[in-house]
């Protein structure tokens, strides 16, 4: 039977070839034959042990479900087979994904400590023997790590508990793997405790009602409770970008918590500089939004970020105490009182960075503002697509919030992010843009470097908080074309840069430019505004300015379906496979 | 105990190294440089920058706010901004940031300057269009002497200097500036070292409507810019390539010079076809040329051949005066007179080292077969026998004579493999002539050769038989070792 035993081997590594994605019919499927075939079940367990180290990060996810539900649905053989290599699987895996796949492994971990749920065994999935020495490898690796961290956990994990009302043997995955899902996908694995409550719903697509799967997929009325509570809203309210409105009070309840968190974490290390500034940030944001009245696109975004913040606590907590701190998990999730947020699930959710990106197509296609920020890249950063600054992006708030102030304070037609203007400069001086701005743009960043500015804005400024005055002295100075076509008021700091206005006299006399070094060194600051506010405001997708005509505005509709389509178009794509076209031979556009 | 890459699965607390905030001012620029490799094991991963505030360009084309950009290895660009930035900046990156006390010092300002003085033509051969007045030469730059019966394209700018003086870049920032600015120009480049949209070893050129990849290592003129089967995040660019098959032009001048022409008059014919192109005109890179008599030749039969009406030296006065010699009292195709300016070479131009050219061509010969982080590529790989195929090879430098044939028919070996052939958008009966010169379809790599059983394993983009394209051994790019390693 040996012959045979590398065929089935050998088929089943083809049939995890093509498992790219968090597809909980393959995975099914997979398991399936995975039983069917138990007689060869070591050569499978090595098929998948040796896929798993092979497959590229993107995919291993999905092949950690594979060994997850087989270990949890045929555990005869297969915790046998995979149990001592379990180790070397499972940190082999860790060693090489991003932080959000990181993640979804230490979810995936703590369930097999525990029973299968509705089993009748008691016995944990995998023993506790076997599980143990990753928990402690990884705990060593944090603790080496983050020393420094560790005695803010206990402060913080208690705030997180105070808080949380599901039972504490819930488990870990994400109850609404269907909620934010695009209708025609096939539905993601999301840990087989996550996804058994979904089979009692659905039938199984396999083999519906005859295998033991089945059966044993029928979920316990407790974790139902738990994973479905009573409070949650439908399925739409999850995705961000259809949800109708938000509640102001549920925000600022959210972050007066992350407040709280914040301070906790602060308070353990009073000299640290980030916590401290991230601390002032949400304390202006707080008041901001209390001062404020701002409208609902905006609001959704700070949000999204204040959520986004959230989910990075998280982990904190969450995974060094991989065995106690359970209910920490389920924090970010909807339905939750802790916090009601729509994005990170997402994010967090799929394996693969395409359906995100997809989403962000949709985000921005809604041309909500800032919408680069709520999305994650197409590929995961290098340093993990969670890290606080790339999900948070500070300076993404600060944007947001610098347009919410421009648009209350100016009649600034849109809402889209125009560039920020740059240190706007008054006369030689530079002076920082609207107040709002300036304080919380400052308190987000690190203390930015100014090494020859000349004086503090303070004194020589006008009062920055008027655009308007401001572009009237420009008119005045002549500066600004009074005409100047379409230009938006916050576009008027720009052409003002440092040094202008004492190469003010030589535009005058040498407005036309010649082609000779001469004519070519002359600083004309009033053509700076060109390549910038007079394109009209940039696609948050990819930089290009479209001018607010009615044309413009119909290329950039246009533009940015082009983006969703592209987004769309290359998740199928990368399943497909895709190759280089030859070139053509002529000069075509 | 310790984990490779372990440490970053807190970003809560992103350590100073990590993570930085680089604030610009007007006309500074952030340079920097991805190194090639590094100690930490994540190997793949390059630096990545995000727009906080602000506004800031890569070669002219900007980047949005709050997007991660990540930059792989070995690219050595740099970001700057008009009208201050401010950056985060995350990664495996050496840096340092360009401080000016005015704009007027920064070397930018002159390429900016240029743009804006393009732009004036481009309006005025607009502006000629629209009045379709054959009798007035309205070009700025140009004479109102001996107009043809068409009216003059937009400026055709021939960009020149010595090794290492920013050519290219001025080229893509030129180019991106017309692109940003509503225009379609041409870009054509005939250094055969580094390759435009197409691999090192060939002369080509594309029309660049669309915006370009600022992640890209070429910032978008990479061969990584050309179509695939699937979708693209960012629009490809559809290049028209010919095969030198030389690292430097001087190798091979006769055929350089027939490849130029015939880019040349691709350009023109483009050029008085499509009214977008006819106004934005062309922007033309060059190899590195010295004074010399053989390089002044070259040059000048490119400037012809193009129909240039502007030509911009950078860096060398030298070679400004004596192309001005050369070309002042010529005119072009359409009758304008030449105008000749000197930029101002960045102080900022970083050396590329071999090493760093060497990492370019074979990334690029890599992202040609499999494609980027981005866009993932699935070449395929067919074995032939020997017969099957029809494979030239270039002379030999040594027996380089006159009326040597183009090409010899090439006999397959064991040393073919690893090298990067051309594939030619010809027939395998038509005479050697023809063939050299023929455009490119594109490139195959020879995986692998098998003497005994008379077989090749080749490595092709597409699917399909190859035996009914001649294909050209040339001399460059030179062969890639670990391109299925």
């Amino acid at each position: 039977m040996a012959d045979n035993a590398a065929d089935v081997a050998e088929d089943y590594r083809q049939a995890l070839e093509d498992l790219t994605v968090n597809s909980r019919i393959e995975i099914a499927t997979l398991t399936n034959i995975a039983r069917e075939n138990a007689n060869h079940g070591f050569a499978i367990a090595e098929t998948l042990a040796n896929h798993i180290k092979k497959v590229p990060p993107s995919r291993t996810l999905p092949a950690l479900y594979v060994l997850d539900s087989i270990v949890k649905n045929v555990p005869t053989p297969y915790v046998l087979y995979f149990g001592p290599k379990l180790y070397s699987i499972f940190m082999g895996a860790y060693t090489k994904v991003d932080n959000a796949t990181r993640r979804k492994m230490d979810e995936m971990l703590k369930t097999w400590k525990e029973p299968v749920p509705g089993s009748i065994s008691t016995k944990p999935v995998f023993p506790l023997e076997q599980v143990r020495p990753i928990e402690n490898a990884l705990m060593a690796a944090r603790n080496a790590a983050f020393a420094a961290q560790q005695s803010s956990y206990q402060g913080q994990q208690q705030l997180m508990r105070g808080r949380q009302p599901v039972p504490s043997r819930e488990t870990p995955t994400p109850p609404t793997a269907r909620a934010y899902q695009p209708p025609p996908q096939q539905l993601p694995y999301s840990g087989t405790n996550g996804y058994r409550p979904d089979a009692a719903q659905q039938p199984y697509p396999t083999h519906p009602g005859s295998t033991p799967i089945h059966h044993r997929a029928t979920p316990q009325p407790a974790p139902v409770a738990g994973l479905y509570p009573p409070s949650q809203q439908p399925a739409g309210q999850v995705y961000g970008a259809s949800q109708p409105g938000i509640s102001i009070d549920k925000l600022k309840d959210d972050i007066q918590q992350l407040i709280v968190a914040e301070k906790a974490e602060f308070a353990q290390d009073p000299l640290d500089t980030s916590k401290q500034t991230r601390l002032k940030a949400l304390l202006d944001l707080q008041m901001f939004i209390q001062s404020q009245d701002m409208p609902q696109d905006q609001l959704m975004a700070i949000r999204d970020r204040v959520a986004a913040l959230a989910v990075n606590i998280r982990p904190q907590p969450a995974v060094p105490a991989a065995g106690a701190g359970v209910a920490a998990p389920s924090a970010a999730f909807p339905g939750v009182p802790y916090m009601n947020t729509p994005t990170p699930p997402v994010v967090s959710q799929q394996p693969t960075p395409v359906p995100s990106a997809a989403a962000a197509a949709v985000v921005a296609a809604l041309a909500r503002p800032s919408s680069a920020a709520a999305a994650p890249p197409p590929l995961p950063a290098p340093g993990g697509g969670v890290s606080i600054d790339s999900i948070f992006g500070q300076g993404a708030l600060a944007t947001l919030l610098s347009g919410a102030a421009r648009k209350s304070a100016t009649p600034q037609p849109t809402a889209t992010p125009a560039p920020q203007p740059p240190p706007a400069a008054a006369p030689a001086v530079p002076a920082l843009g609207p107040a709002a701005t300036a304080a919380i743009a400052a308190a987000l960043r690190s203390p930015p470097q100014r090494p020859v500015e000349p004086a503090r804005p303070a004194s020589a400024a006008p009062p920055p908080s008027d655009p308007s005055a401001l572009l009237a002295m420009l008119r005045q100075s002549g500066l600004l074309k009074s005409g100047s076509t379409g230009t938006p008021p916050s576009a008027a700091p720009l052409p003002a840069t440092l040094g202008a206005f004492q190469s003010l006299a030589g535009v005058g006399a040498d407005r036309s430019l010649q082609l000779n070094p001469a004519s070519l060194k002359i600083f004309r600051p009033h053509l700076i505004a060109k390549l910038h506010e007079e394109l009209g405001p940039p696609c948050s997708q990819c930089g290009r300015r479209f001018k607010t005509d009615d044309e413009s505005r119909r290329k950039k509709t246009a533009h940015m379906d082009w983006h969703f389509r592209v987004h769309q178009r290359m998740t199928e794509a990368e399943r497909r496979g895709q190759h280089r076209s030859w070139f053509v031979d002529e000069l075509v556009s | 105990m310790s984990i490779p890459g372990l440490g970053q699965i807190a970003p809560q607390q992103p350590t100073p190294s990590t993570t930085r905030t680089i604030t610009l001012r007007p006309f500074w620029e952030w340079r920097f440089q991805v190194p090639r490799s590094s100690s930490t094991t994540n190997a793949a991963a390059g630096a990545t920058v995000r727009l906080i505030s602000g506004t800031a360009e890569r070669d002219g084309t900007e980047l949005a706010l709050n997007r991660a950009y990540t930059f792989p290895r070995n690219t050595q660009s740099k970001l700057l901004t008009y009208t201050g930035a401010t950056l985060e900046v995350s990664g495996d990156v050496v840096d340092r940031v360009a401080q000016y006390a005015a704009p007027e010092d920064s070397p930018q300002l002159m390429v900016l300057n240029l743009h804006f003085a393009l732009q004036e033509l481009r309006a005025a051969a607009s502006k000629n269009r629209s009045q379709n007045n054959h009798l007035d030469d309205n070009n700025g730059a140009g004479a109102a002497v001996g107009s043809s019966s068409m009216p003059a394209p937009g400026p055709r700018v021939m960009i020149c200097g010595e090794k290492s003086s920013g050519k290219t870049s001025v080229v893509r920032t030129l180019a991106a500036l017309a692109t940003r600015a509503g225009g379609q120009p041409l870009v054509a480049s005939v250094d055969p070292s580094e390759g435009l949209l197409a691999l090192p070893g060939t002369v080509s050129a594309a029309l660049f409507g669309t915006v370009m990849d600022v992640e890209d290592p070429a910032g978008g003129f990479g061969v990584n810019g050309t179509p695939s089967s699937g979708p693209s995040a960012v629009p490809v660019k559809l290049p028209m390539v010919y095969y030198l098959g030389r690292e430097r032009a001087e190798e091979d001048v006769p055929l350089w010079k027939d490849l130029v022409s015939k880019l040349g008059s691709s350009v023109r014919a483009k050029l008085a076809a499509d009214e977008m192109v006819r106004e934005t005109g062309l922007v033309l890179d060059t190899p590195a040329m010295t004074v010399a008599k053989a390089d002044m030749e070259n040059l000048v039969h490119a400037a012809t051949k193009f129909a240039v009406n502007i030509v911009i030296v950078i860096g060398s006065a030298k070679l400004h005066n004596e192309l001005q010699r050369r070309l002042g009292n010529e005119r072009t195709a359409h009758g304008e007179a030449i105008t000749f300016t000197l930029l101002d070479k960045s102080e900022g131009v970083a050396e590329r080292d071999k090493e760093f050219m060497k990492f370019a061509r074979e990334a690029a010969i890599k992202e040609y077969f499999f494609g980027d982080a981005k866009r993932t590529l699935s070449p395929f790989t067919q074995s032939v026998g020997f017969d099957d195929v029809a494979i030239y090879k270039i002379p030999d430098d040594s027996d380089f004579y006159d009326n040597q044939p183009a090409l010899e028919a090439a006999e397959v070996s064991a040393e073919m493999s690893h090298w990067t052939l051309a594939v030619m958008n010809a027939s395998v009966n038509d005479p050697p002539d023809t063939i050299r010169q023929a455009p490119v379809m594109g490139f195959v790599a020879i995986a692998d050769v098998d003497e005994d059983r008379r077989r090749l394993k080749i490595l092709s983009p597409v699917s399909g038989r190859l035996g009914n394209r001649p294909m050209v051994w040339g001399r460059w790019p030179e062969p890639y070792i670990n391109l299925l390693g």
